[in-house]
């Protein structure tokens, strides 16, 4: 087999090898609530705090160094998601190993 | 047209739900790329989805200023980018290397006899083997070129390296799996 064949018979190994793997059909349906819900979230923690605001305080909004609070709230909004997140994760997390994998992988393909 | 990209098309550019409408695009999009890419990393179906979920919440945080800042480029290469540092964080903390994910990867059947059915499946576990015999580096190219179809310009961008580097990279990567298959 010349240099030239064999990295092309190399290249197609390979490409069978490496296929892509179909994702899980209710990822895409996780990955879109979970970042709903971070976002539902962080408006509702904004919201909530602005309702309390008098004419005031809106103004005095107006000035920079008086955004902390809003960016605050937005991160602990996404903390918040993010811990949801986690918890969802650790709840869903199954033991995997070799095996695992194997009927994973069988599964997929 | 989907009903995303038309609602996109009809929100103010750069107004939250314009850019909730192009992130729902890329993801749809590339949910498949960064999927496969976490699989191969990680070597098990519950920890690429995690990983999975996690890049596309990281992206999502980053999303406006990746946008602004990529000039028009595919966003491909960034997500990429995000899940390798995910990878490597999970690598680093669990202190692992991938658990048999490209061993266990079952042989296409092809419609020949039973012997070549047989050779042709032993050779595939054999380069599987010697891919995960590789440095990280050159084993994340091949992943990002085999399994996701990445251009040399996409795998320099999302490895953060030169287009040259990479291009060696890889071409050396083919090159250690050759002189390792053609040694057995």
């Amino acid at each position: 087999m010349s240099e030239e064949t064999g990295e092309l018979h190399l290249e197609a190994l390979l490409g069978d090898a490496l296929r892509p793997i179909e994702p899980p059909e209710d990822l895409a349906g996780r990955v879109e609530s979970t970042l709903t819900a971070i976002t539902e979230q962080a408006a509702a923690e904004l919201s909530s705090w602005a309702e309390g605001l008098s004419e005031g305080e809106l103004q005095a909004l107006r000035d920079p160094r008086n955004w902390v609070r809003p960016v605050a709230a937005v991160a602990v909004g996404t903390v918040a998601g993010g811990a949801l997140v986690l918890v969802g994760m650790r709840r869903r997390r199954r033991p995997a190993g070799l095996r695992a994998t194997a009927e994973n992988v069988l599964k997929l393909r | 047209m989907s009903a995303a990209k038309e609602e996109s098309e009809t929100a103010e550019p750069g107004s939250k739900a314009e850019l909730d409408r192009a992130f729902e695009e890329l993801y749809r999009s590339h949910l498949r790329d960064v999927y496969s890419y976490a699989f191969y990393r990680v070597g098990n179906h519950h920890d690429a989805e995690d990983l999975t979920e996690q890049a596309f919440l990281q992206a999502y945080r980053h999303f406006e200023r990746a946008r602004r800042e990529s000039n028009g480029r595919p966003l491909r290469p960034w997500l990429i980018r995000i899940a390798h540092n995910l990878a490597s964080n999970y690598h680093r903390d669990r202190a692992r290397r991938p658990e048999a994910a490209l061993e266990a990867v079952e042989p296409p059947s092809h419609p020949h006899g039973t012997e070549q059915i047989v050779e042709g499946r032993e050779e595939l576990r054999l380069v599987m083997d010697r891919i995960q015999r590789l440095s990280d580096d050159r084993r994340e190219a091949l992943i990002m070129r085999f399994a996701l179809g990445m251009s040399n310009r996409e795998i320099a961008r999302a490895l953060g390296r030169t287009d040259g580097a990479t291009k060696v990279l890889i071409h050396r990567a083919i090159k250690q799996l050759e002189e390792e298959m053609s040694g057995t």
